[in-house]
C-alpha cells in the first residue's frame, strides 16, 4: 500500500467540499443582482460600484469557507462590500461639521400638496410631482452614513438586525439613522419636485 | 398640514414599520379613521417608500455578470 494515495475517506472529503464549494458559488452569484442594486446606491457611481461589487466577489470565492452554510449569505456578502467600501477610503468625503437639512415626517407631502391646485388630492396624485431623477439625485445626497442605512433597509430589504451585522453598528443607531435619514431624503426630495 | 397634532406626525415611520406597541397601534388606527389628512399622509409615505425603491433600480451590466461568472474556481462548462 503506498503512503501518497489518498484514502477513500480522503478522496470522498475533496469531493464533498469541492461540490461545497461549486453550490457556494451558485448561490452567491444567484444573488449578484441584489447585490448590485444595493451596491450601486452606496457607491458613487456605476463604475465604483461594479469594481466593488467584481472585489466583493472575488473574496467571497478566496474566503468561502468562513460563509457558515444556513446564515444569510446576501448579508454575508454586503458585509464584505461595505468594508471594502470602507477601505477604499470613501469617509474622506465626509463633511461631519455639516448637519443635515431635516424637517419633519410631514414636511415633504405638504410642500408638494401645496403645490396642487386641488384641495386635498390623492396621494398617487402627490407622489406624481416626483421624478425618478429626483429620487436618484436626492438620495446621492443624503450623507453616507443615513444613506448607507436607508439603501440596506429601504432599498435592500435588509432587516434591522442584518443592517447592523453589515454595519457594524448597534441595531438603536440603525433605527435613528434610518429614521433620521428618510426624513433628510425627503427634505432634498421636497426641492426637487416637478413644478406644476 | 395633517390634524396639527404632531404626535401623529412622531408615530407615522413607528408605524409603517411595525414598531408600535398593540396600544400604541390601536390608537394610531382610531386616529387614522377618523383623520382623512393624516391617512392621506400615511399613505403617501408608504407609496413613497415603494417609489424610491423602483426609482434607484438599475440593471446590473451583462460584462459584470460575465466577469463575475469568471471567477469561480470551476465554471460549469469545465466540469465532467
Amino acid at each position: 500500500m503506498s503512503e501518497s494515495a489518498p484514502s477513500a475517506a480522503e478522496t470522498r472529503r475533496i469531493a464533498e467540499a469541492a461540490r461545497d464549494r461549486v453550490r457556494f458559488e451558485e448561490e452567491a452569484l444567484g444573488l449578484s443582482d441584489q447585490v448590485f442594486r444595493v451596491a450601486r446606491r452606496l457607491a458613487g457611481s456605476r463604475e465604483e460600484a461594479e469594481d466593488l461589487v467584481q472585489d466583493t466577489y472575488a473574496r467571497a470565492f478566496r474566503s468561502w469557507r468562513q460563509y457558515q452554510p444556513g446564515t444569510n449569505l446576501r448579508a454575508w456578502l454586503l458585509r464584505i462590500l461595505t468594508n471594502l467600501n470602507i477601505d477604499r477610503g470613501r469617509r474622506v468625503q465626509r463633511t461631519p461639521e455639516t448637519q443635515p437639512l431635516e424637517e419633519g415626517d410631514y414636511f415633504l407631502y405638504n410642500k408638494l400638496e401645496s403645490s396642487i391646485s386641488d384641495e386635498n388630492p390623492d396621494e398617487e396624485r402627490v407622489i406624481e410631482r416626483l421624478s425618478q431623477n429626483a429620487v436618484v439625485e436626492a438620495l446621492a445626497e443624503v450623507p453616507h452614513d443615513f444613506r448607507d442605512v436607508i439603501v440596506l433597509v429601504d432599498i435592500g430589504e435588509f432587516s434591522y438586525a442584518d443592517a447592523a451585522q453589515i454595519l457594524d453598528i448597534p441595531v438603536g443607531t440603525v433605527m435613528s439613522r434610518l429614521h433620521r435619514g428618510r426624513r433628510i431624503l425627503k427634505r432634498q426630495l421636497a426641492d426637487k419636485a416637478v413644478s406644476v | 398640514m395633517g390634524c396639527g397634532c404632531g404626535d401623529c406626525e412622531a408615530m407615522m415611520q413607528p408605524y409603517l414599520d411595525g414598531m408600535l406597541s398593540d396600544r400604541e397601534l390601536g390608537e394610531a388606527r382610531e386616529h387614522l379613521a377618523r383623520c382623512a389628512g393624516c391617512d392621506r399622509r400615511y399613505r403617501f409615505e408608504e407609496d413613497l417608500r415603494h417609489f424610491v425603491r423602483i426609482a434607484v433600480e438599475e440593471p446590473m451590466p451583462d460584462e459584470l455578470r460575465r466577469r463575475l461568472a469568471d471567477l469561480r474556481s470551476s465554471p460549469p462548462a469545465a466540469q465532467p
